[in-house]
């Protein structure tokens, strides 16, 4: 009796841990392996590849990719593993402290500094040493994945931005289809021109500088020399007077449309058949290079164009921002020389080439950018020349987080509540006591 | 102070438990303890490890020193963002919970009548409590659309000019909090259950005595419910403070929306830990926020003994 009474509750507990273990061994990631038919017979080293590159059109290119890399050599087998964008980034964190992280990880160009010097990510001195590949990058590109003068990521791809322009809307207004805007002054004499204003409202806005992709930290760029927030010697560079001057002129395109009407119209905005430009709504609207791909799936009818950003005045510089991602292999990883192999794969011709190709994305390696069987449809001809004029900034580590205190005085002038110089004053002052506290 | 026997002899009676009773006891704790292993692991540990961390620069990948009071020194001397942020926090959860308590009661005493087809109108009401989650905002982000929003054209017909509502900086967080009104059929159940627990006799007696419909409700109806609105707005208290998704899902890229007037303050926190990677300050944050919630709940507490009502007995 006495045993029984005993035996019983003893079961529970080692059942009820048994399945507390079970709920605590590490969740298989989900994963779309390649074809794993091994055929050598020297141990095969099996590396992870994390990207956020899961849609329909993303996920076979770089499967593709994958797959020509694992057919041509046997050493190494990549699998790639699927994230959702936003999981993807605290799954790496999580699994760097843990001590297995992934083996390759395509990751933001804008804070590998940061990443850097948080030990996420890991020093490629020591391969490029032996295999010097930074010249095949575009120079912009390279500056942003030092940290203390050493690479610690490749830059995979980038993207630029253009002014697409509606030529059929062009000519309805007497304009010259060929002759987009080339300065400031002359966007606003065809914006106007091209404004279709109706009893409620406007059928057609010419052009309003907001829409689109380019905000204004791009816009404060192009207007101020194409220097960005902060200078050669990471000092703030906020209130210049480029910068005042440009503020100043985006704010009068809200006062001379009215706020309400800007606010109404862009609630309005959506995407594919919706989207502005597709649908007609504006007749000049700024946005990168991939979204040539969308006009061609929704908007096969349109005749339109692409110029470079409308320079401030003839001669200060068409300078358009880009943004972009790097492949980096995380601090920890278990085979680092295989990883090397595999990104120095991903960054070659062959692959990018391919990238390019599919995607109509600008991307890093420079020969592939200006192959020529690439550069056969237009718009991605005019997306990588315009590549020379596109900035793109690494943020000094002392203003991590910089971006919540300037943003609040920017929407503040466009809310009435600040004059530009009082804005870009208060977002310099507050930039800079982040700086000098991080010091 | 008692100290006959019988005050005594419970003590004695434990120290001289039956081996039958302790083995009971051991196979009680033996029972709980993968829920004690849970407690301890998941819960206590990685608070202590966080009350730790709010003392060092922890940043989960490159290091912890210990930094002394620092993260702490810094968020309410040097940063804006903390207060503000704070702020936001604050002023969601002040407007939150009374409005939707008050309109949680009154929509129960609303449901609780007599009337054919109630129980249409009681599942109607409560739908929206069900649906929770990304889809929610976005249908919310299409309902607060300035010129074409179902909002802005019911108040137009109202004659009223709606609000560019998450584009003003003034009016971004009373959105929110309409959000959260529509969802009040959550606490309405709450309220229905208890309103039928009010005995009838109470009013019936009321209206002998000639009491008029409000004051049978002030002076009846709400004592008797107290426990539940007490318990309402606490839970409410507490749930409000931990606001996040709104800010994160209806904001670009969680920044925080027009002039920081959704920088919720877990989603400054999110920012700083998983943005910044400033995990100790982060932490420090946490343990803020996790004292001014103790506190104003313990304030509840003691304010509850003036006007809650509890049939039971006390008082």
């Amino acid at each position: 009796m006495k045993k029984k009474r005993f035996v019983y509750p003893l079961a529970l507990v080692a059942v009820s841990l048994l399945l507390l273990l079970a709920a605590c061994t590490p969740e298989s990631r989900s994963s779309s392996g390649t074809p794993t038919a091994a055929t050598g017979e020297e141990p095969k080293v099996t590396l992870d590849f994390w990207t956020f590159w899961g849609s329909e059109t993303r996920r076979p290119i770089i499967e593709k990719i994958i797959d020509d890399f694992n057919q041509s050599q046997d050493r190494i087998m990549v699998k790639h593993t699927y994230l959702p964008f936003g999981d993807i980034w605290t799954k790496n964190l999580a699994s760097i402290a843990a001590g297995n992280p992934a083996d390759v990880i395509v990751n933001d160009y804008a804070d590998v500094n940061l990443r850097a010097s948080k030990n996420q990510n890991t020093d490629l001195s020591s391969y490029l040493a032996e295999d010097d590949i930074e010249s095949r990058f575009y120079p912009e590109l390279w500056n942003n994945v030092l940290y203390e003068d050493k690479a610690y990521a490749l830059p995979f791809n980038t993207d630029t931005r253009l002014l697409y322009y509606n030529k059929e809307a062009f000519r309805e207004a007497g304009l010259d289809p060929e002759q987009p805007p080339q300065t400031w002054a002359e966007l606003e004499e065809y914006a106007q021109k091209l404004d279709k204003k109706s009893e409620n409202g406007y059928e057609q806005v010419g052009f309003y500088p907001l829409w689109g992709d380019f905000g204004v930290d791009s816009w404060l760029i192009n207007g101020d020399g194409g220097n960005g927030y902060f200078d050669e010697s990471d000092q703030a560079a906020i209130n210049t007077p480029g910068k005042v001057a440009t503020l100043e002129w985006l704010k009068s395109w809200q006062d001379r449309l009215g706020r309400q009407t800007v606010d109404a119209m862009k609630a309005d905005f959506g995407s594919g058949v919706s989207d502005p430009f597709i649908s007609g709504k504006v007749a000049m609207y700024i946005q990168t290079g991939t979204y040539n791909t969308q006009i061609e799936e929704f908007g096969q009818d349109l005749d339109i164009g692409v110029a470079p950003i409308p320079e401030r005045e003839a001669g200060s510089g068409h300078w358009s921002s880009g943004g972009g991602f790097v492949v980096e292999i995380p601090k920890g990883a278990a085979h680092p020389e295989e990883a090397w192999e595999f990104i120095k794969y991903l960054t070659d011709v062959d692959a990018q080439k391919y990238w390019a190709m599919e995607n109509f994305d600008n991307v890093a390696n420079i020969e592939a950018a200006e192959d020529p069987e690439a550069n056969e449809n237009p718009v991605y001809q005019a997306s990588v020349e315009n590549l020379a004029d596109t900035k793109v900034f690494q943020v000094p580590l002392s203003a991590s987080g910089y971006k919540d205190l300037i943003n609040p005085h920017t929407d503040a002038v466009f809310l009435d509540k600040e004059t530009p110089e009082q804005a870009l004053e208060g977002a310099e002052k507050d930039v800079q006591a982040l700086m000098s506290k991080n010091q | 102070m008692k100290t006959t026997a019988q005050a005594r002899a419970p003590k004695h009676a434990r120290k001289k438990l039956s081996k039958l009773a302790r083995r009971e006891e051991l196979q009680g704790y033996l029972f709980i303890l993968p829920w004690l292993i849970g407690l301890f692991g998941i819960t206590l540990f990685p608070m202590l490890f966080s009350l730790y961390g709010s003392f060092t620069d922890y940043d989960v990948t490159s290091r912890m020193n210990f930094i002394g009071i620092d993260n702490y020194a810094r968020m309410f001397a040097d940063d804006p963002l903390f207060w503000k942020s704070l702020y936001n926090t604050l002023y969601y959860v002040a407007l939150m919970v009374p409005l939707t308590t008050i309109g949680s009661v009154l929509l129960a005493l609303m449901l609780n009548e007599k009337i054919a087809g109630m129980r249409v109108f009681r599942t109607i009401y409560y739908l929206p409590a069900v649906l929770s989650g990304v889809g929610v905002y976005f249908l919310w982000i299409q309902l607060l659309n300035p010129s074409t929003g179902l909002i802005n054209t019911m108040l137009g017909w109202a004659g009223i000019p709606g609000p560019a509502w998450l584009s003003d900086p003034m009016w971004t967080k009373p959105a929110i909090i309409m959000m959260k009104l529509w969802s009040v059929g959550g606490g309405m159940l709450l309220y229905l259950a208890s309103l039928q627990g009010v005995p009838s006799q109470l009013y019936e007696s009321a209206k002998l005595d000639g009491a008029s419909a409000f004051r049978r409700f002030w002076h009846i109806t709400l004592p008797m419910i107290s426990p539940v609105i007490f318990f309402d707005v606490v839970t409410s208290f507490i749930g409000g403070f931990q606001i996040f998704q709104e800010g994160y899902v209806m904001t670009d890229s969680g920044n925080g929306g027009p002039m920081g007037s959704l920088l919720f303050y877990n989603l400054y926190m999110w920012n700083q830990a998983f943005g910044l990677f400033n995990m100790g300050y982060a932490m420090a944050m946490a343990w803020v926020l996790f004292v001014i919630v103790l506190v104003l709940t313990l304030i509840n507490l003691r304010m509850s003994k003036r006007w809650v009502y509890y049939e039971g007995g006390d008082d």
